[in-house]
C-alpha cells in the first residue's frame, strides 16, 4: 500500500506545496523505517498514535469500533452457536433421513450466499417493505440494551446464515463419530437412558472439533465484517480498517490490524483452554 | 423590447465602465436577459439595481418562486462520510463540504444557476483593470460564539488559505490569483483583494465554488472540529467522526430565520445503503447520488430528484507529445467517432449536457454558442486517419480510474474507435493508484498516453482552462503546449466584460476543436434525492446542501 499520505488526504488536485507541508506536519516525509520505529515504540507503551485523517488519537476510534464489533459478534454468536449445534445434532441423530438431508443442503446452501446478497434481501424485505426492523445497525445515543439488540438483529442474520451450515456440519460429523464409538455402545449396553448417553457421553466428545471451528469464526465475526458493516451502516472494526486503508491512514490501519491479530491469538488460546477443560486426554497428556 | 431610456440613463449614472458596457450589450441584444442578470451579479450590481435596469429595458426581474415552508421539525439526511477532520483549511472532499455548508458561509454563493449571489458580502466591484476587487461586508453578522464578523476575520481567512506554509487545500485554486497579504482591510466592513493578475470572474474565487473559503473567526482554534464556529443558519450540536452530526437552528442568524429546528446527518460509506435508508424512511434526503445508482429512484413518484446542472465532467486526454496522438488529425478523428447524444441518454439517463471538446459547457454565459457542435462523423474520421497516414488504425492503452460511470464510458470509447481501426486496451485502476502522487513520472493520470479523469464542478471555466490545458498547467495530462492557446486564456481570464470574454471563448473553443488534446463529451448533472413533499432544499454541484428554508 504505497503512496503519499498528504496527497491522499488533500486529493490529486491540491497544490504540491500544501501536500508537502501536510506531510511534514504529520511526519510522513521521514524514512519509512524511522516512522515505523516511532510507531512501534509508541504502540508497545500503549500509545496508538494520531489518526492522519481525523487528526485525533486512534485509541477512542479503535475502542468504539471494537466494542461495536463485539456487540454484533455476540448477537450473531448467541444466535448461531446453539442453532448450529442443535442442527448438527439433529442431523446426526437422523443420519441419512430427510431431516438430515434438508438440514445439510439448506445449511450449506446458505453458507455460500454472500453477505451482500442476503443482507440486501433482508433489508428490502424486513426494512423497506415490512418495516419490522431498522436497516441501520447504528442506534441513537443513550439507547438501552434492548434497542441496541433490535438494531443488531437484521445484520446478525446474514452471519447466522453463513455460519450455521459450517457449524452444523462440524457438529454432525463429530456426533456421528461419537455415536459410532465404542464408549457409546458401552454406555448403551450398561443400560443408561438415551438422553443420558447423548448428553453425558456423546455430546461431550462430539463437540470438541466444533469448538475449534467456533473459535476461529469468532475472529471473523469481529474483524471480518466489512461488507455487513458498510451495508448496515455500522461502525465496527471492519469498516474502520477499510476506510483507514482507503485513506492511507496508517496509524489507524496498523492499530486495527494489530488488534485483530491480538484478538486472534486470544481466542485461539481461549479455545485451547476450553478444549483442554473438556478433553481430559489433553489435560492429563503431559503426565503420561 | 421597449426601453425606458430616461430611467435607464438615471440608473446608468455612477455605474463604472464595465457595468455600462454590460448594459450596452443587453440594449444591443448581444447579451441575453439571463446572461445580463448573471454577469451583472458577478460585476457586483445589486439585485434592486439589476431589477431596476431590467425594468427600464422592458423585461423586469422574474419573480422568485418561493413557497413558504413550515417551520420546525428535524430534517434527516445522508451523505458520504467526510474523508478527514472538519477543518475549512484542509477539507478536500464533498463529504467535508456538505458539513461545512451547514454551519459556515462564504462571501458569495455560486448559485445552482451559476449566478453570483451575495452571502456574507453585500456587494463587490472591480477596479478598471480587474486587479483589485473591493467587497463590502454584511454588517451585524454574528459568529456562533457571539462575536461580530468583520474585515479582520475575512483578511485572516484568506491569508490562511493563501499561505503556502499551512497546507491549505485552497492553495491550488488561489495560486497565481491571490497571494498571502493580498487581502487588505479598508475598514471594518470593507475588504480589498489585490490580485496577482487581473481576473474578471474573481467573485467565484471567494464564493462557495472555492469551498475552503468560508469565513471563520480570525483566531481559528486548533480543534476547530469541536466547535465548528461559523456564521451559518445552524449551530453544531454534536459531531461524531465517521458516524454523523447534528445541528440546531442558529437564533442569531443574519438572514431569514431558518425553518428546521434541527438537522440530523448520518454518514455512509457508500451510496447503496443511503438509498435503502431513504426507501425505509430512515432519512429524508440524500445529498448526492450518481445517476447510475439513482436509476431506481428516477421514476419513483415517492421521491423527488433535484437536478442541478453542473460543469462536472470526464476529460479524455490524449498525449499530444506521444504516438499515436502526435498528429492532431488522429485526435480529431477519435473525437468524431463518439455519439455524444447517445452517451448522454444511455450512460447518463439524459442527466447531462453535451460537450463540444472544450471546457465551455453550454450553460456558461461566456460560451460562444455560435461555434458548431461536433457530431459523430465516421466518414470524416476515416478521411482524417488516412490523411494522417494511419488508415491502418492504431493501438493504444486507455488508463483510467474506477469511479462513477467512467469504466462504462471507457468501454464505449473503446468500441467507438474500432470504426477507424482503433485498438484500445483498457487499464482501469483504483482511484488512488490512478492519481498516484499527482506529479509527472509518478502518476498514471499525468503519464498515460490516453486516460479519463473526473473533474468536479466549477461556476466558471477558469480552472478547467488553465491547469489541465495550459503549457504550464499542473494537471496537463495531455501535455498540450500551445502558445496561442495560453495567450487566449490569459486574455479571457483578464477580461471584465462578457462580450470580450465571449469573443475570447469563441477563439479558444475553435482552437480546442482543431487541436482536440482533450475530449469533453458531456457535463453531468448533480442529483439530490428527497422524499416527496420535502421543499426548500438548495444544493450546489460542489456538494453544499442548504436547508435553512427546507421543510418536510
Amino acid at each position: 500500500m504505497p503512496g503519499n499520505v498528504g496527497r491522499a488526504m488533500l486529493g490529486p488536485f491540491a497544490d504540491q506545496a500544501a501536500v508537502d507541508v501536510l506531510n511534514h506536519e504529520m511526519g510522513t516525509d521521514r524514512p519509512v523505517l524511522v516512522q515505523y520505529a516511532d510507531w512501534i515504540s509508541g504502540f508497545v507503551t500503549g500509545d496508538m498514535g494520531m489518526s492522519y485523517a481525523y487528526r485525533s488519537p486512534v485509541a477512542p476510534f479503535l475502542g468504539t469500533a471494537l466494542l461495536n464489533s463485539a456487540k454484533l459478534a455476540a448477537v450473531a454468536f448467541v444466535l448461531v452457536v446453539p442453532l448450529g449445534i442443535f442442527g448438527g445434532v439433529i442431523a446426526a441423530l437422523y443420519r441419512g433421513r430427510p431431516t438430515d438431508r434438508i438440514l445439510s443442503v439448506v445449511g450449506l446452501s446458505a453458507t455460500v450466499v454472500p453477505e451482500f446478497v442476503s443482507g440486501i434481501l433482508l433489508i428490502l424485505i424486513f426494512g423497506v417493505w415490512l418495516r419490522w426492523f431498522p436497516i441501520s445497525a447504528t442506534w441513537a445515543d443513550g439507547a438501552g440494551p434492548l434497542t441496541q439488540l433490535y438494531h443488531l438483529i437484521l445484520p446478525a442474520i446474514p452471519l447466522v446464515l453463513i455460519l450455521f451450515g459450517y457449524i452444523a456440519r462440524m457438529a454432525r460429523a463429530g456426533m456421528i463419530e461419537a455415536l459410532d464409538a465404542d464408549y457409546t455402545r458401552t454406555a448403551v449396553l450398561k443400560g443408561l437412558s438415551y438422553p443420558q448417553v447423548i448428553w453425558r457421553h456423546v455430546l461431550r466428545n462430539a463437540l470438541l472439533p466444533t469448538i475449534s471451528v467456533i473459535a476461529t469464526q469468532t475472529v471473523y465475526l469481529i474483524g471480518g465484517l466489512v461488507v455487513i458493516e458498510i451495508l448496515f451502516h455500522y461502525q465496527g472494526i471492519g469498516s474502520l480498517i477499510y476506510t483507514a486503508a482507503k485513506k492511507k491512514d496508517f496509524p489507524m490501519l496498523q492499530a486495527g490490524v494489530m488488534s485483530i491479530g491480538a484478538l486472534f491469538a486470544l481466542t485461539t488460546l481461549l479455545a485451547d483452554l476450553l478444549y483442554a477443560r473438556l478433553n481430559p486426554r489433553i489435560r492429563f497428556g503431559g503426565q503420561e | 423590447m421597449t426601453i425606458n431610456h430616461k430611467l435607464l440613463d438615471i440608473l446608468r449614472r455612477g455605474r463604472n465602465e464595465h457595468e455600462n458596457h454590460l448594459i450596452d450589450g443587453v440594449v444591443r441584444e448581444a447579451v441575453s436577459r439571463r446572461e445580463f442578470l448573471r454577469y451583472g451579479s458577478v460585476l457586483g450590481l445589486s439585485a434592486p439595481l439589476l431589477g431596476g435596469i431590467s425594468g427600464a429595458l422592458g423585461f423586469g426581474l422574474a419573480p422568485v418562486a418561493a413557497r413558504a415552508g413550515t417551520p420546525g421539525g428535524t430534517i434527516r439526511f445522508g451523505h458520504i462520510v467526510p474523508a478527514g477532520a472538519i477543518n475549512p483549511v484542509t477539507i478536500a472532499d464533498p463529504g467535508g463540504v456538505t458539513i461545512l455548508s451547514q454551519f459556515a458561509e462564504a462571501l458569495v454563493l455560486s448559485a445552482p444557476d451559476l449566478s453570483a449571489v451575495p452571502l456574507l458580502a453585500e456587494s463587490w466591484a472591480p477596479n478598471n483593470d480587474g486587479t483589485v476587487w473591493t467587497f463590502k461586508l454584511r454588517q451585524n453578522v454574528k459568529f456562533h460564539n457571539g462575536k461580530l464578523m468583520t474585515a479582520d476575520d475575512v483578511v485572516a481567512t484568506f491569508d490562511r488559505l493563501a499561505d503556502p506554509a499551512v497546507g491549505s487545500n485552497a492553495l491550488s485554486a488561489l495560486s497565481g490569483m491571490l497571494s498571502k497579504g493580498g487581502t487588505r482591510k479598508v475598514d471594518d466592513y470593507t475588504v480589498e483583494f489585490h490580485l496577482d493578475a487581473a481576473n474578471g470572474n474573481f467573485p467565484y474565487a471567494v464564493s462557495t465554488d472555492n469551498y475552503n473559503a468560508v469565513i471563520v473567526p480570525a483566531e481559528m482554534p486548533d480543534d476547530f472540529e469541536a466547535t465548528m464556529i461559523g456564521t451559518g443558519p445552524f449551530k453544531l450540536e454534536k459531531y461524531t467522526p465517521k458516524v454523523g452530526a447534528s445541528f440546531v437552528r442558529n437564533p442569531d442568524y443574519w438572514g431569514a430565520a431558518p425553518l428546521p429546528d434541527r438537522i440530523e446527518i448520518t454518514f455512509y460509506d457508500d451510496y447503496q445503503p443511503q438509498i435503502l435508508a431513504l426507501q425505509a424512511g430512515e432519512i429524508d434526503i440524500i445529498q448526492q447520488v450518481p445517476v447510475l445508482q439513482a436509476v431506481g429512484l428516477l421514476a419513483d413518484p415517492t421521491f423527488n430528484i433535484i437536478t442541478t446542472p453542473s460543469s462536472a465532467h470526464h476529460q479524455v486526454h490524449m498525449r499530444t507529445d506521444m504516438e499515436p496522438f502526435k498528429d492532431k488529425r488522429v485526435r480529431r478523428a477519435i473525437a468524431l467517432t463518439l455519439d455524444r447524444p447517445k452517451f448522454v441518454q444511455g450512460l447518463l439517463r439524459g442527466k447531462a449536457q453535451i460537450g463540444n471538446d472544450s471546457p465551455f459547457m453550454p450553460a456558461y454565459p461566456s460560451t460562444d454558442s455560435s461555434v458548431a457542435q461536433r457530431e459523430m462523423n465516421i466518414a470524416e474520421a476515416k478521411q482524417l486517419m488516412e490523411a494522417a497516414g494511419m488508415a491502418g488504425g492504431f493501438k493504444t492503452t486507455l488508463t483510467t480510474e474506477k469511479y462513477l460511470e467512467i469504466p462504462d464510458y471507457a468501454v464505449l470509447i473503446q468500441n467507438a474507435v474500432k470504426e477507424i481501426g482503433g485498438d484500445i486496451t483498457l487499464n482501469i485502476m483504483d482511484q488512488g493508484a490512478y492519481y498516484g502522487d499527482a506529479v509527472p513520472g509518478k502518476s498514471p493520470w499525468l503519464d498515460s498516453e490516453m486516460g479519463i479523469t473526473d473533474y468536479g464542478h466549477r461556476g466558471v471555466p477558469n480552472v478547467f482552462l488553465q491547469a489541465p490545458l495550459s503549457s504550464t498547467g499542473t494537471w496537463n495530462s495531455a501535455h498540450f503546449a500551445n502558445a496561442e492557446y495560453d495567450t487566449l486564456v490569459k486574455g479571457y481570464i483578464a477580461s471584465l466584460d462578457l462580450e470580450s470574454q465571449r469573443a475570447s471563448a469563441g477563439k479558444i473553443q475553435t482552437l480546442l476543436l482543431d487541436e482536440t488534446p482533450v475530449i469533453f463529451s458531456y457535463f453531468y448533472d448533480f442529483l439530490t434525492v428527497t422524499k416527496a413533499g420535502v421543499t426548500g432544499v438548495v444544493a450546489t454541484a460542489m456538494g453544499h446542501i442548504m436547508l435553512a428554508q427546507a421543510s418536510l
